[in-house]
């Protein structure tokens, strides 16, 4: 960069820091060399021309004992020295520059007895449109909508994994609360017991309260018999128990039908249910054929 | 005095206003007596920029002229459109011409348009921006190297203020450390300060200009306020300024102030072509 040296004062030049270190550790650069170099080479013939600027800043300033209220400017100490890379610290620095210095000019405006903030209700052209402050809006819900949400989903997850264990849970206490009321009515018994209530029924064993149907039923004991019509699609009449299965995974309809007919009539089927004199059984005579047929092969008879 | 009028009513008039003029006392300062015919004679000799006394007749007559280069990429342009929107007592003008003793070209224009400074955004490349920043006549100016450029249109600056409202300026101390600094302080004050009694100034004080100094760049920021001692949020744009060189004169003349550690984005590229 062939700058016009035109005034050069070389005692002027400054020390300033360096920003980056020694990663390009050249020899001097002359003005000529477009090189790194001038990044760790600070007192290098840069011009600084201190008076120049200082009379030209006598020039164009403002007169000295302006109000403050043509500049409104204020001047803010930085407490610490801000990283650059460091985006959030950075901004943390601006904003408290910004925050001192409306304090600062609040007090001012105060003392002078001036407006500061705009008023609620005062209307007048903003900068950005109202159109584009809708965007915002939008976008800044959206946003929190999307939080909401990926918090729910996480709670789900979280409560799925314990749902388990919160079943399980719930199953021991009503086990427990189940073994608590059976025990309270024993206890119960036992307390009338010894209270020397009769039991009903003229019985003098009171263990037992006699519930007795006549029907050969115990009572409270589960039944063996099956309940006729215990559920529509159940076609074994309520216990589904399968006598044989030949292997082919479907029992034979046969069986499960005499499943069924055991179940309700007891082995054998009741007497009086078999059809005896029908048209078919008028003309056969298997029973009093002597030899004939299987010879004895009962088993061929079911037809 | 079109009219001629009577004997009698000058007659009147005179005493009248004799009365008026005699009890006015001279004014008592701390140096002494002072007429004050004799501070009405002295105040307009005085020149705005020799003041010893409240100056009571300077009015800020700044105004700015805003241009870019042709060929600006958008986002720079969005940057100069919020810039104008910024600075009620700013001119937009056309688009100039590149190169070519813009030195020259631009003070006149700037002279045309009846202007005192001028903020010039020029894209090179499509892609680097250099913005000029310059007081007028014969004032000094500044070439700014531009970087993360962040434009009001952005929907993460929320904020919104008046257009036009008199913006508060605040500087990081260390703009009074050096010479350079502070001369770009005072330029940045009368250019970016909207001054107090502008026809399109709006009344109150909602927002404020943060300008900083970190690692050797100018950053800028606009904070909207919302209420105090709290809650300030951003209104943008936002930028980065990081000087190149100061002239003596308007956008040419005599270099006063060359930043040593400015590398030029052509030469990044070169070194660095990632």
């Amino acid at each position: 960069m062939g700058t016009p040296k035109v005034e050069f004062d070389a005692e002027d030049v400054e020390p300033m820091e360096d920003e980056v270190d020694g990663e390009f550790t050249d020899s001097d650069s002359d003005s000529g060399e477009e090189d790194i170099q001038k990044l760790t080479n600070p007192s290098k013939d840069a011009v600084y021309n201190r008076d120049g600027m200082n009379d030209k800043l006598q020039e164009i300033s403002w007169p000295e004992n302006l109000g403050w209220l043509h500049k409104l400017s204020l001047d803010i100490n930085q407490e610490q020295d801000v990283d650059v890379n460091d985006d959030l610290a950075r901004e943390m620095a601006f904003y408290t520059q910004a925050l001192e210095g409306t304090r600062r000019a609040f007090e001012k405006f105060e003392t002078m007895g001036l407006p500061f903030l705009r008023p609620p209700d005062y209307y007048a052209e903003m900068v950005k449109s109202d159109t584009h402050m809708q965007k915002v809006k939008s976008r800044l819900l959206a946003e929190k909508r999307n939080m909401e949400e990926a918090e729910e989903r996480r709670k789900a997850r979280e409560s799925k994994k314990l749902s388990k264990e919160v079943q399980a849970q719930k199953q021991k206490e009503r086990a427990t609360q189940k073994k608590s009321e059976i025990e309270a009515v024993k206890k119960w018994r036992k307390q009338r017991q010894q209270n020397g209530f009769p039991a009903p029924g003229g019985k003098k064993n009171g263990d037992e309260i006699d519930l007795d149907f006549g029907d050969g039923v115990k009572p409270f004991a589960k039944s063996n018999k099956q309940r006729p019509g215990v559920s529509p699609g159940d076609r074994s009449g309520g216990k589904g128990r399968m006598k044989s299965w030949k292997g082919t995974g479907k029992p034979d309809k046969k069986i499960v039908k005499r499943d069924r007919k055991d179940s309700k009539f007891g082995y054998g089927g009741r007497k009086g249910m078999k059809k005896q004199n029908t048209a078919d059984t008028t003309d056969d005579f298997r029973g009093f054929r002597k030899t004939g047929g299987d010879g004895g092969n009962k088993k061929r008879r079911k037809q | 005095m079109a009219k001629k009028r009577k004997h009698s009513e000058t007659v009147v008039a005179a005493p009248q206003k004799k009365e008026e003029v005699a009890p006015e006392r001279p004014k008592r300062t701390l140096l002494g007596w002072k007429d004050k015919e004799a501070a009405a004679v002295a105040a307009p000799a005085e020149d705005k920029d020799d003041e010893v006394h409240q100056p009571t007749n300077f009015r800020n007559k700044e105004k700015v002229l805003v241009t870019c280069s042709r060929r600006i990429a958008y986002r720079y342009r969005h940057l100069m459109l919020n810039v104008v929107s910024l600075l009620p007592h700013c001119k937009k003008d056309n688009k100039v011409e590149s190169q070519s003793s813009k030195g020259v070209a631009l003070s006149e224009m700037v002279e045309l348009k009846s202007c005192s400074s001028c903020l010039f955004f020029e894209c090179r490349k499509h892609k680097d921006l250099y913005l000029w920043m310059a007081k007028c006549p014969s004032g000094p100016s500044v070439k700014f190297l531009v970087n993360a450029v962040h434009t009001m249109e952005e929907l993460k600056l929320t904020g919104n203020h008046l257009k036009g409202s008199r913006p508060l300026l605040t500087f990081s101390a260390n703009f009074d450390k050096d010479a350079h600094w502070k001369l770009l302080k005072e330029m940045i004050t009368q250019i970016f300060g909207v001054p107090k009694e502008h026809r399109k100034s709006k009344p109150y004080h909602d927002h404020v200009f943060v300008f900083s100094i970190v690692d050797d760049h100018i950053w800028f920021r606009n904070y909207q306020v919302l209420n105090l001692l709290r809650d300030l949020t951003q209104v943008g744009p936002r930028f980065c300024l990081n000087p190149i060189k100061i002239f003596g004169g308007s956008f040419g003349g005599p270099t006063l102030y060359e930043n040593p550690f400015y590398i030029s984005p052509n030469q990044v590229s070169v070194h660095f072509p990632w």
